[in-house]
């Protein structure tokens, strides 16, 4: 069963690297034939992924959640998942441009610098581990990284469309790039959805820590930067709503937050401090 | 069987001569019913737009096809012959098929890759079908020609750009807001290029419209015409805090929007862009308020250059639409082909010398031992046979070919000698395709100057 899981796991970044090269080609060529054919590769390559993903669990009866190959994984499995609510919501492929690229990234540097395989955990990190409620504080916080990206990567589009249109650019890209109300829609749309989701998961992950009765966890670097993401995010919300901030100051800060939640997914597990290390 | 063409556009006609030859809608039954009654036009249609009248037809061989549709149009409008073929360009063959490509691409459009022209020429041909004046040649033309207006539109960028200064705004309005359904315009100035504009932005979903003006009664007048509000001049900024877009022409000497004008109004907008279009000049809207955040400005030059870009994209595409032209082209070619006479003909006697020989070498087979002679005296016997069955029928189809009917012949005996592929070795392009595409009479240097290339011209010697 690992063996399947391995192999579909290939399969799966093979076919998002399939859909990277026709969502790239689509939008320089704008032919919808091969948006179709993108769209069809991703959700293929989604498919195999959840089976992978699927087959690894039922393999080794334990929550594929722990490790850096594991969550990168399930960053790219959740960012799929939410470009196709996306694409749903917005009708535009354009983001698989930008989303897709990122999944397969992930995965292969998943896939080929760290093995396919758990972390190896002490047995006190698998007794903290051990609750329904670690594993949805996961899923939440990788749902919710995921709204966060999209957010950024539509924020990352207005701030281009924006830039074209402020310095009368007609160019390829301008008309190739969607309105900037609807990008600017987009983000704030994912953030309302994606914060309350983060914000959730936080708490659950603040519950199971105490649970524990371990000491100070907030000092725990990975915890702190959580804070300092859910804050930066939270700033958007609050910039929008009360103090009705340029549509670019918005982008800004959310393109800020996603470069919080990468330091956190990455940086982080590189200090080797603190009580959340489930394995580097 | 001939393709002929014979037309006027505005590349060749000024509007006072368009005008005397147009076939309105109502007319369009009358006036086919009128040139199919003459003897050498086989199949016809006639597109009668306000930039173009062309009269297609499948003319009978041998017959001077463009005479016949020229004495149709000089009698039926009641205009001198002479001084008609000035302004009138012919076509004849292949010719005809690319420029009707051409026309439903929109390639030969006064705005290149308008929209219009496809649906006016399927006009033309439900007409033309209407009236049975259309036959397997034009149903088969023309139901490819959609194709390719279908094609160029979805395959190429052809008509995405606005080229039209009120359209460039309506453009860029949709990359700022992408639907303008619900938005608010607010017009300062009542000139007759705002209004413009502001009619195009109604006509794209635009709800509201706010008009301020000097002269409050003129604001009123305008407002009027839009179902909108007039407001009053020392109004103006309080309001622009409701529109999304701004368009300004007015009279003024100096610039009536400033940056510190404008910086107040955006606060509260919750991101909410503003777009500023300045089509006077001298300009009305002072520069800087670009600078400001998620306000967009656009003047008269800026827009111009929208234009000039666009167009520039859109010849780009009609490079690409000339391509897909020229693919359609060969498939309308083969077709022609395969209702061709002599190739038809020959396919049947190559079917016919296969099931000879195949039914010949099973009666050797079973006669076993014959001498040479013997064997000679065989074959003679079913090539006679052969020769004398199929002489007939192919003598008769080379007589109806070019005839009014001919494809019905030809079709027919392609079905009843299940001919339904090329026959084997025939090669590309022959035949047919040189007489019905008019490559012989070219060839001949008799039609050299009457090409698509040469639309203009006095063929006829006037």
């Amino acid at each position: 069963m690992e063996q399947a899981a391995l192999v579909n796991l290939w399969f799966a970044m093979t076919l998002y690297m399939v859909a990277t090269v026709l969502y790239v080609y689509h939008f320089v060529a704008k032919r919808p034939v091969f948006a179709w054919y993108a769209t069809f590769a991703t959700g293929a390559g989604f498919l195999t992924h959840t089976a992978s993903i699927g087959l690894h669990w039922g393999a080794t009866q334990e929550v594929p959640i722990t490790g850096a190959f594991n969550s990168l994984s399930l960053t790219a499995w959740a960012l799929i998942l939410i470009y196709f609510v996306v694409e749903h919501l917005v009708k535009l492929k354009l983001y698989g441009t930008v989303l897709v690229p990122v999944a397969f990234v992930a995965m292969a540097i998943a896939q080929i610098s760290l093995g396919s395989t758990g972390a190896e955990l002490t047995a006190d990190a698998l007794e903290q581990l051990d609750s329904w409620r670690v594993a949805i504080h996961v899923a939440m916080i990788m749902t919710a990284n995921a709204g966060f990206a999209v957010a950024a990567a539509a924020s990352a589009v207005y701030l281009v469309q924006g830039a074209q249109l402020k310095k009368h650019k007609t160019s390829a890209l301008m008309k190739r790039l969607p309105s900037l109300t609807q990008t600017q829609q987009l983000a704030r749309r994912a953030i309302m959805l994606a914060y309350p989701v983060y914000t959730a998961g936080m708490l659950l992950g603040i519950i199971r820590a105490i649970e524990f009765g371990l000491p100070a966890w907030w000092f725990d670097p990975r915890v702190m930067l959580s804070g300092v993401v859910w804050g930066i995010f939270g700033s958007y919300l609050f910039l929008h709503y009360k103090s009705g901030a340029s549509g670019k100051l918005l982008a800004r800060i959310a393109l800020v937050g996603l470069v919080a939640v990468v330091v956190l997914a990455v940086i982080a597990r590189t200090v080797p401090t603190g009580f959340h290390i489930f394995g580097l | 069987m001939h393709l002929t063409l014979v037309g006027l556009s505005h590349k060749t006609a000024p509007v006072e001569i368009r005008e005397k030859l147009t076939f309105p809608a109502h007319r369009q039954e009358e006036a086919l019913s009128l040139l199919m009654a003459t003897p050498d036009v086989a199949e016809a249609v006639i597109l009668s737009t306000c930039n173009r009248t062309e009269i297609y037809a499948v003319t009978a061989a041998g017959a001077d096809g463009s005479a016949a549709v020229i004495d149709f149009l000089a009698d039926y409008h009641d205009l001198d012959r002479h001084e008609l073929v000035r302004y009138l360009y012919f076509s004849e063959g292949e010719a005809v098929v690319r420029h009707l490509f051409r026309v439903v691409a929109s390639l030969d459009s006064m705005v290149i890759g308008e929209a219009q022209i496809l649906g006016q020429v399927k006009e033309a041909y439900e007409h033309a079908f209407g009236t049975e004046s259309v036959g397997r040649v034009f149903n088969r033309l023309f139901r490819q020609s959609f194709e390719v207006g279908k094609r160029v539109r979805t395959e190429t960028d052809i008509g995405e750009n606005a080229v039209s200064i009120s359209y460039a705004a309506v453009e860029l309005a949709k990359k700022v807001f992408d639907s303008l359904d619900g938005r608010t315009i607010l017009i300062l100035g009542a000139g007759k290029m705002s209004e413009l504009t502001a009619k195009h932005l109604v006509c794209n979903g635009v709800k509201s419209v706010l008009v301020a003006n000097r002269t409050y009664e003129r604001a009123e007048e305008l407002a009027g015409r839009f179902s909108g509000e007039a407001i009053r001049y020392d109004e103006l900024f309080e309001r622009m805090r409701e529109a999304d877009i701004v368009i300004s022409s007015t009279a003024a000497t100096h610039h009536v929007i400033t940056k510190e004008q404008v910086a107040p109004t955006m606060r509260g907008r919750k991101g909410n862009p503003l777009f500023l279009i300045d089509i006077a000049v001298p300009r009305d809207i002072d520069p800087d308020v670009n600078e400001l955040d998620d306000v967009f400005l656009y003047d008269i030059d800026d827009l111009n250059g929208v234009v000039e870009s666009n167009l520039e994209e859109r010849m780009r595409e009609a490079r690409r639409a000339e391509e897909i032209i020229a693919e359609e082209m060969v498939a309308f070619e083969r077709w022609i082909e395969s209702m061709e006479v002599v190739p038809t003909v020959a396919a049947i006697r190559a079917k016919a010398e296969q099931v000879r020989m195949a039914e010949l070498e099973k009666a050797l087979k079973r006669l076993g031992g014959l001498s040479e002679k013997e064997l000679k005296t065989v074959e003679a016997l079913t090539s006679s046979i052969v020769n004398k069955m199929l002489h007939g029928p192919t003598a008769r189809l080379k007589m109806v070919a070019g005839e009014k009917d001919g494809y019905d012949y030809i079709e027919a005996a392609r079905f009843l000698y299940g001919l339904d592929t090329n026959p084997e070795g025939k090669p590309a392009h022959q035949g047919l395709i040189k007489t019905l595409l008019g490559k012989a009479e070219r060839a001949a240097g008799r039609a050299a100057d009457k090409s698509a290339q040469n639309e203009m011209g006095d063929t006829l010697g006037c």
